[in-house]
């Protein structure tokens, strides 16, 4: 199990590594992902599938609300609550 | 436009003819026996990469057997975004010429539901979760019904030829046989339906948008042909399969020269279609 910081990390380097025009230091993990378009639809499967193999519990979508990819700190909220930074 | 309203009538009388009734057509057995084949092997998401070369035959049958699982619970994800778009455009002004054969689209596609949900429930006791979203924003007159429709077909498309290879199959378990069999022979109507429609709208709208949306278009459908195929490519099967590292697989998969061909090849069609159409001007990466 990786730490919240590691985690973190991972987040930060897929997305810049995604989107290819963001540069590092203009994501925090607070910029919002979605509503800047930083992250699209589709490329939010690979995200899902991205913090599957992170966690290593399925993430079923339909119950998801947009609001859980809003930023990091939402995913880490979302989907890593029992990890220690 | 005329070509249009002459498909809708002939495909709603082929629709009455062929009417059926999917809780009698189908005979459910008691289990479906993984020691034969669920899916095509030559379909199989590994087919011909060395993870899948080193499994014994009782295993690449257990790992056919959850592709077939995927495959459907695909299905089910793709039927029910669908019924939902399809119900929101009947009878909406403008659409009344095809809304006569959206109620068979949407009956249809419901029976389907049928036929995939109750495998995946009977013998797998699960569906493999969705992992497609889609965020509300604002779109130019007509782009949401071509972007909606041309969705439709890639997936419908692409689906088409699973089914018309495994309904001939004779290596599969029958059940399976015969869900591929109906599937494709209303997902044939729909085709012809989509195919038509789809250039009509994508006629009709694009000239009055502009470049920037134009292009968007042109994006996303290249992206949605990409993201369409990943899901073929599921780690829960692979781990259902009894495969260690999944989500290395996966990731190994995707890059594989031999899976790469055999998506292309699949595909081949639909990507034609949406050139001649002008949907797509230069191929998705697969």
């Amino acid at each position: 199990m990786k730490t919240e910081t590691e985690i973190r990390q991972a987040l930060r380097d897929w997305i810049v590594k995604t989107n290819k025009k963001i540069r590092p230091e203009d994501l925090d993990d607070d910029t919002p992902i979605i509503e800047r378009r930083i992250i699209t639809s589709l490329q939010l499967m690979d995200l899902i599938l991205m913090l599957e193999k992170l966690s290593g519990m399925p993430i079923d979508a339909e119950i998801l609300q947009p609001g859980a990819f809003r930023d990091i700190n939402a995913i880490c909220r979302n989907f890593f609550v029992t990890a220690n930074a | 436009m005329v070509a249009l309203a002459g498909t809708v009538t002939k495909l709603c009388n082929a629709s009455i003819r062929d009417y059926i009734n999917p809780y009698s057509y189908l005979e459910w057995p008691e289990s479906v026996d993984i020691e034969q084949w669920s899916t095509s092997p030559e379909l199989i998401s590994l087919y011909g990469m060395r993870v899948y070369e080193s499994l014994s035959p009782a295993e690449q049958k257990r790992l056919s057997f959850y592709e077939a699982v995927n495959f459907f619970s695909l299905n089910i994800h793709g039927e029910k975004s669908l019924i939902e778009g399809l119900a929101q455009r009947l009878y909406r002004k403008g659409n009344d010429m095809v809304s006569p054969y959206i109620h068979h689209f949407l009956d249809e596609e419901n029976k389907h539901m049928v036929y995939f949900g109750g495998f995946c429930a009977r013998y797998a006791g699960k569906v493999y979760p969705d992992r497609k979203m889609v965020f509300d924003r604002e779109y130019a007159p007509g782009e949401e019904d071509v972007l909606f429709f041309a969705k439709v077909l890639v997936f419908e498309e692409i689906v088409d030829v699973h089914n018309k290879r495994m309904a001939k199959d004779n290596r599969l378990v029958p059940v399976i046989r015969q869900i591929n069999f109906m599937h494709h022979r209303d997902e044939s109507r729909h085709l012809a339906f989509g195919r038509l429609l789809v250039k009509d709208l994508f006629e009709r709208y694009s000239p009055t948008w502009s470049r920037e949306t134009l292009d968007g278009v042109r994006e996303y459908m290249k992206n949605y042909i990409t993201a369409t195929w990943k899901e073929y490519y599921n780690p829960a099967v692979y781990k259902d399969a009894g495969l260690a590292n999944p989500f290395d697989i996966q990731e190994e998969a995707l890059q594989a020269e031999v899976t790469r061909a055999h998506r292309k090849e699949i595909s081949a069609r639909c990507i034609q279609y949406l050139i001649d159409t002008g949907i797509l001007t230069e191929l998705p990466q697969l």
